[in-house]
């Protein structure tokens, strides 16, 4: 287990809480619309090879929530500030999910802030055949439902999901579905202009996906994979939304091979 | 006494099987329209129709209306048309909307227009609430939950502002923008047509209404919870310098006559079957209360009033949940004869003390006949009882102020 800290980055004011541990070059992860799940075994092991940076995004866990930042496209501003704060550029990136989607908007907003991109089931892109599931008008048992293909294959997934949680982590969990509400809410999970800008992208980048992704359609790993020139597509058989946590190994060895 | 007459048109024509096995298991914003059919739709308006306008015959001084979307629970999807159609074919009762879902609109502008417009037609007979819409409203629609209350006071300062400012001015908002408003459709009732606040008495909503001085109308309430309400209303009111009365308050309940004891129990059975989901099925809370719509917890607005209002002992339970018999025994909804229904209602309006009454007569597979029947009941005997009551315990209305001031 490789050691990490917990450090909190001012960026013009905005704390920001971030997970950092391992050493080599640096590498940002982005998380999805559920929040910040820790110090898992695919973080760790990315660890072993990176210096690992892996923040909350404003208004999740216990960063900062400032008022003006409504949508994917400030995150994305807000990011690139973050980075500058940090004084790093062209660096390698992961995003799931909504993270994906933060990834490929600072990827077409500047071409210099990453040098090397893997988005994980990344929302942003509409689908033209299926749909980004609906995860607003659901449960987030029933999210959790979807999430996976067969939790059972899933190592960590009773530490993660299957335990009693505290009244904290609800508020939490809480005001993490709030903030994804605040982000993705209408249009849902997508932005129109994102593909169009994506063919300004000009770093090398892999979609990762799990073949049995219930909630963002493999579709949308085909669709990026078009307007990115040059990227490749890496499916992963019997695997729902969360490749990382379902299927850790595999995993780590596409995204090891593809930052490398 | 102001009483007004209210049901929510529901549509009854479908299965709770049907519901049992629609998307998680919701008769509203999921449950598929291919379950309903526009000719029993055709019968159904011109019957609930027929019996707003024999409200008036019957002497009830407001016809009370809703809306609800992408539900066979209220027919009412736009209830300014229904509105627009008792503003000519009635002559005296009030038209009380109960009320327009203002952060569900793109365009509060066409909702001034609208209501100015069936102010004129009825002579100046609108009363025009404002609610936020329940959360599902805000799926309906597919307005950020988070906006919600926002969106609900912007709205509302802008029409406001139109009914009282001449025109043209330009509203930059955070939510509405509009270069230059202008409508030529201003309300007869000056400054503007009353506003009455109609909701489930949620502080924030609460404080807001007692800072204008608009009436807030519970929601069939649980009595105590409402005491409770009427509290942070009036400590809200007298921060703004005044004392609230009855006429600051009104009450919803259902309330249902038959001659007989016995033939009003039968028949008001049909406020389980169709107005909360056919055979009582529950709502998804995530329908109901989507992420955001209640505030945010850390909110020190929000915070500061958790646990001031005592539980309702149906809730969670729900009424939903409640066997019929005990919803009946805790007289949360009055139902019998004449001489039942004034008697059980006096000990409802000595504790709550409204001087608005909505009376919810009937709703689900009450039959129309019955429904007809009940009004005509109401009028010969409850309404005049009531009247008596509310003059005895001086209940006065928001009119009867109005008189009593100028």
């Amino acid at each position: 287990m490789v050691a990490f800290t917990e450090e909190i980055v001012d960026v013009g004011g905005t704390k920001v809480h971030t997970l950092k541990g391992g050493s080599g070059e640096p590498l940002l992860l982005l998380h999805g619309a559920g929040g910040n799940n820790g110090w898992l075994k695919s973080i760790d092991a990315l660890a072993e090879k990176y210096t690992v940076y892996y923040p909350s995004h404003p208004g999740y866990g216990k960063s900062d929530r400032p008022d003006w930042l409504e949508t994917i496209p400030d995150m994305a501003c807000f990011y690139n500030w973050y980075l500058e704060t940090l004084g790093l550029e062209g660096i390698r990136t992961i995003g799931f999910s909504m993270g994906g989607w933060i990834a490929s908007e600072i990827a077409a907003m500047c071409n210099h802030s990453f040098s090397k991109m893997m988005l994980v089931g990344a929302v942003g892109i509409k689908p033209n055949e299926g749909e980004i599931a609906d995860l607003f008008i659901i449960s987030p048992a029933q999210v959790l439902d979807l999430m996976f293909h067969d939790p059972a294959q899933a190592p960590e997934y009773q530490a993660v999901y299957g335990r009693e949680f505290t009244p904290e982590e609800m508020m939490t969990a809480e005001g993490n579905r709030e903030m994804a509400v605040r982000l993705c809410w209408k249009p849902y999970m997508h932005d129109p202009r994102l593909s169009s800008l994506l063919q300004r992208v000009n770093m090398p980048t892999r979609m990762v996906w799990g073949r049995n992704d219930q909630i963002v359609p493999v579709e949308c790993g085909e669709l990026y994979k078009k307007a990115i020139r040059g990227s490749d597509l890496v499916v992963i058989d019997n695997c729902g939304h969360s490749p990382q946590v379902e299927k850790p190994d595999e995993f780590i060895k596409t995204a090891l091979d593809f930052l490398a | 006494m102001f009483l007004m007459r209210f049901t929510e048109r529901a549509y009854t024509t479908y299965t709770e099987e049907a519901v049992r096995n629609s998307p998680n298991e919701a008769v509203r914003l999921t449950f598929s329209n291919s379950n309903f059919d526009p000719k029993v739709g055709a019968r159904q308006y011109n019957e609930y129709l027929d019996e707003y306008e024999y409200c008036e015959e019957a002497g009830f001084d407001g016809l009370m209306l809703n809306e609800h979307h992408n539900t066979p629970t209220c027919l009412g999807a736009t209830m300014n048309l229904e509105a627009a159609i008792l503003a000519r074919s009635t002559k005296k009762p009030k038209i009380v909307l109960m009320g327009n879902p203002l952060p569900t609109f793109e365009n509060p502008l066409r909702v001034a227009e609208e209501i100015a417009e069936i102010d004129m037609i009825s002579n100046g007979r609108v009363v025009s609430g404002f609610v936020r819409g329940t959360g599902v409203e805000s799926l309906a629609a597919n307005i950020n939950p988070l906006h919600n209350r926002e969106r609900f006071e912007e709205a509302h300062d802008l029409i406001i502002k139109t009914w009282t400012t001449p025109g043209p001015f330009r509203w930059e908002g955070k939510h509405y923008h509009f270069r230059v408003v202008n409508p030529f459709q201003m309300p007869l009732q000056k400054p503007h047509p009353p506003v009455w606040i109609p909701g489930l008495g949620s502080p924030q909503t609460l404080v807001w209404a007692a800072e204008r001085g608009y009436p807030y109308i519970y929601l069939e309430t649980d009595p105590q919870g409402t005491q409770d309400m009427i509290d942070i209303y009036t400590e809200a009111a007298r921060e703004s310098g005044y004392e609230p009365g009855p006429e600051n308050f009104g009450y919803l309940c259902r309330i249902h006559v038959q001659d007989t004891d016995e033939k009003a129990y039968e028949s008001a059975k049909g406020f389980l079957t169709g107005n909360v989901g056919v055979g009582r099925v529950p709502m998804p809370k995530d329908y109901m209360l989507p992420v955001g719509y209640g505030g945010s917890k850390a909110d020190p607005r929000v915070a500061k009033y958790q646990g001031r209002i005592r539980k309702d002992p149906f809730l969670g339970l729900g009424l939903e949940t409640a066997s019929y018999d005990q919803i009946l025994d805790s007289n949360r909804w009055i139902v019998g004869s004449p001489e039942t229904v004034i008697r059980k209602l006096r000990e409802t309006l000595s504790v709550i003390r409204p001087g608005i009454l909505g009376v919810w007569t009937n709703d689900g597979d009450t039959t129309h006949a019955d429904t007809m029947r009940c009004l005509e009941l109401m009028g010969q005997e409850v309404l005049p009882a009531i009247r008596e009551i509310g003059a005895e315990l001086e209940l006065t209305d928001p009119f009867q102020k109005m008189a009593q001031t100028v």
